[in-house]
């Protein structure tokens, strides 16, 4: 399934809520997005990943760099709503550790 | 009734060009074979990874980010493993030379090596006569009537995974 990224505002924080796959072919499209996000220094990024079907090493180096983006200026870069074979990926690579991942949308804007 | 074997060896060949936009594909179609093998999520979710991570290589590394080449995909699968060959023309890159990265050091890349010597019970690189490379994963499984004996009477899919 073809990546499909939706920006949502909220206040200064910004939720992507990504469908689809993330991998070779579409991550560069999502790291365009974190890019712009993270230029802008947003005090939060949210990804929502509930409609995630896949995420491959590319992916996760997208998201390893927007979260290391925005350790650089003091913003947060928050996860949610992964699904179980999502979150299989990210304890492959011992990186369910290394982000914060909330179980909805709403705890990650407070996390 | 079947004339062949429980052990027959069933196969697909798939031939695509080394373009990302075709591993959706290849992802489905590993995903359909699973599912004739009746495996769990869980182990096909790592299947799919390993071969995706795998394909991205040939892309990156053997044929330097080139979309026009050609990879075959040959997907074997019998009662207990589940095999996947994958071709390339391009340039042979010693599998010595290539080094993924230490899970605590946490940097962008270097993390498709690693899944595919996690999830997979064998990974080899071969140069091929084309001067490529060959690469065969396996995954040793558990056969489904000895899966079904040891998970005893309860509901669910049965562990297939060795």
């Amino acid at each position: 399934m073809a990546m499909k990224v939706n920006r949502e505002e909220h206040g200064q924080d910004l939720v992507l809520a990504v469908e689809g796959s993330v991998d070779i072919a579409s991550s560069p499209e999502l790291r365009g997005e974190l890019r712009v996000a993270v230029e802008a220094k947003r005090p939060r990024i949210v990804i929502d990943m509930s409609g995630v079907s896949f995420v491959d090493s590319s992916g996760l180096a997208t998201l390893i760099e927007a979260l290391q983006g925005t350790s650089g200026y003091g913003g947060k870069l928050c996860l949610c709503c992964l699904s179980t074979t999502v979150r299989g990926v990210f304890e492959l690579a011992n990186l369910d550790s290394i982000f914060s991942i909330s179980g909805t949308r709403e705890e990650a804007l407070q996390a | 009734m079947s004339k062949l074997p429980p052990d027959f060896v069933q196969m697909f060949r798939v031939s695509l060009r080394s373009d990302p936009q075709y591993l959706e594909a290849l992802r489905t179609l590993i995903s359909e074979t699973t599912n004739i093998l009746g495996l769990e999520e869980e182990v096909t979710t790592k299947i799919v990874l390993a071969v995706t991570e795998a394909c991205a290589n040939v892309i990156r590394h053997c044929y330097g980010g080139a979309h026009g080449e050609r990879m075959d995909v040959t997907l074997r699968f019998g009662p207990d493993f589940y095999e996947v060959q994958i071709d390339d023309w391009g340039t042979f890159v010693d599998p010595a030379t290539m080094k993924g990265r230490e899970l605590e050091d946490v940097k962008p890349g270097g993390l498709g090596l690693h899944f595919m010597h996690k999830v997979m019970t064998s990974v080899e690189f071969k140069k091929n006569q084309w001067g490529g490379t060959t690469l065969t994963m396996v995954k040793k499984l558990k056969p489904a009537s000895s899966a079904e004996s040891s998970q005893g009477s309860s509901a669910g899919t049965p562990e297939r995974e060795e």
